[in-house]
């Protein structure tokens, strides 16, 4: 048990290697595409929201409500491979796989994030060369993800334009525009704060199949050959680091969440909430 | 029954569910029509080794063209749909029920058994879904059923939550109490007064959730693992590919394009009976295409009617 929180995982079977410094190895990738994904998933999903939810009922809406709902129903494999197709195959403008050209010096490992070191460094082409692999696999993930923050910035922009506080605000007489940022955009994004941790729950977990047709080097890659080679010792603590994930996530978004909804406290000044 | 009617005219009426409930009637109608018929209404035969014709590109005698091992893909989705429909349903369908079971007994009985419920819901709520049925199916190995029980293991706590909550709600009203003080039994109490209070929000999100459902069933056959190889599954045809993708992009294409029509039925279905079924937002159905002086004027009339 002790093992478990001091980060002792033991040895890995397969490669000799202890497991601690796998994961370190393949954690950082993996962060890196899922952080850079969920930062397009937030920015796109929060302004269809928005504009879905401002323009209800009109054609605007239909066309971001069929939007948001394809994304959400396309399986992560089909977005992955739509985009090597399209942008990688068809018109290659993007590369189809892999973290960095091999033609590429690597910068030395200091942080563990490719992009990170690459600036560290000042290796510019391999920090150019790391966006550009970076980018189809990115917004394969976000294109999947961002249709459950769209859908509920919606949903909670419908349950306030009408009601009661946003009519005081108005009569007031603050000016439309007010009204819309601090009153209805800014709550509709305190639901989105809460379901934010979700989606980046998702996106970790996401990242299994991206990974694997990408070739990227991340932990989604190590659990898929862990999973098929039966290699038990490492899968456990995989499933141990994408939980402590979804936790962390959790926990930042309690933060923020508490920080943007001034009825909710986190008890520091003695209130009850 | 006046209720129910306006509920069906509401669901009619949004394109949006109209289309996906076209979509997952004709999906179902298919899959229960080869269940039933077999390879007797697939052009070919789905299982029929034809190494002659293998990688044949999409044409008017194979629609879908043909997969690495001469089998036309058009037959093999259709072999798939009671697999890819059945799965998911049956998930769901256990999944609620456990819930409902669980979710009902914390909220109504409380106390500690409302405690214990609860925070092993927590618990398992904490893992991330796909990772874990991964790792479940792996360990109970390969195997549709034991695929459904792995997705089973993680998939019913997002109900007990919703059980749940709505039997707090509808336990505090006060023809429960009064049903109390008239001395109903127990399972009567349950199954008339709190049961059907209850049973919209589940079947709402069940709709949606049997959408998602198919989602990761068919991530699990394309990462092939709990799916045994081989089996008509989109999923796991979309992930023989992997090597031929340039060459034969067909093969992974037409199978995946399947699953997400058929997820997008499932979604359009559930969110249109979502939204129909939301107070705040049905008011404004009702009075889309009307003139505000319009509603205004039949308002003042119902208000002085009363």
């Amino acid at each position: 048990m002790r093992d478990l929180f001091t980060g002792n995982f033991g040895i890995d079977p397969l490669t000799g290697q202890t497991i601690l410094s796998e994961i370190l190895f393949y954690l950082p990738n993996t962060l890196e595409l899922a952080l850079f994904s969920f930062i397009i998933i937030i920015i796109v999903g929060v302004a269809l929201g928005y504009l879905a939810g401002m323009h209800f009922s009109t054609f605007r809406d239909s066309v971001a409500r069929v939007t948001y709902l394809v994304s959400w129903s396309t399986p992560m494999y089909l977005a992955a491979i739509v985009a090597i197709l399209l942008f990688a195959d068809y018109i290659p403008i993007f590369p189809s796989g892999g973290m960095y050209s091999l033609s590429i010096t690597p910068p030395p490992t200091v942080t563990g994030v490719f992009l990170v070191d690459a600036l560290i460094a000042l290796n510019l082409p391999a920090f150019v060369s790391g966006v550009q692999h970076l980018i189809l696999p990115a917004l394969a993930l976000a294109f999947v993800n961002f249709g459950l923050i769209s859908r509920a910035v919606r949903s909670s922009i419908l349950n306030v334009r009408w009601s009661t506080y946003v009519k005081t605000a108005r009569a007031k007489g603050l000016t439309e525009s007010e009204v819309r940022r601090r009153h209805i955009l800014r709550n509709a994004l305190v639901d989105a704060t809460t379901l934010s941790a979700v989606i980046f729950g998702w996106v970790l977990t996401s990242t299994l199949v991206v990974e694997e047709l990408f070739a990227w080097p991340g932990l989604g890659q190590f659990a898929y050959q862990a999973i098929f080679s039966n290699d038990y010792p490492v899968l456990i603590p995989i499933v141990v680091v994408f939980t402590l994930g979804v936790i962390v996530a959790n926990f930042v978004a309690d933060v923020a969440y508490s920080i943007l909804d001034p009825r909710i406290g986190m008890g520091a000044h003695g209130e009850v909430t | 029954m006046v209720k129910s009617l306006k509920f069906r005219q509401l669901v009619l009426s949004n394109r949006l569910s109209s289309f996906g409930l076209v979509i997952v009637i004709i999906s179902v109608s298919l899959a229960a029509a080869f269940a039933i018929f077999g390879g007797h209404i697939t052009p070919y035969d789905p299982f029929a080794l034809n190494l002659q014709d293998s990688n044949l590109p999409p044409s008017f005698s194979h629609v879908f063209g043909t997969d690495f091992q001469g089998r036309d893909v058009f037959s093999r989705v259709i072999a798939a749909l009671p697999i890819d429909l059945g799965l998911p349903i049956a998930i769901v369908l256990l999944s609620s029920v456990l819930g409902i079971f669980l979710g009902m007994t914390a909220g109504y009985v409380g106390g500690l058994v409302d405690e214990v419920i609860m925070r092993i819901t927590d618990l398992f709520l904490a893992f991330p879904t796909i990772i874990m049925v991964l790792a479940v199916a792996a360990t109970l190995g390969p195997g549709l059923v034991n695929a459904m029980l792995a997705f089973v293991f993680v998939w019913w706590p997002p109900y007990v939550r919703l059980v749940r909550g709505g039997v707090l709600e509808v336990a505090a009203e006060d023809f429960i109490a009064i049903s109390k003080a008239l001395n109903s039994s127990f399972s009567h109490i349950i199954l008339k007064g709190i049961l059907p209070n209850i049973m919209p929000s589940v079947l709402t999100y069940a709709t949606l959730d049997v959408g998602t459902a198919l989602l990761e069933v068919s991530i699990l056959g394309f990462l092939g693992i709990g799916i045994p190889p081989n089996t008509p599954e989109l999923g796991v045809m979309v992930g023989s590919i992997s090597y031929g993708l340039y060459t034969y992009p067909w093969q992974a294409l037409f199978p995946a394009f399947v699953t997400m029509l058929l997820v997008i039925g499932f979604s359009f279905l559930g969110e249109g009976v979502r939204e129909a079924s939301d107070v705040k937002v049905r008011p404004y159905i009702l009075f889309k295409g009307r003139a505000f002086e319009e509603v205004a004027e039949a308002t003042t009339r119902v208000v002085a009617e009363h």
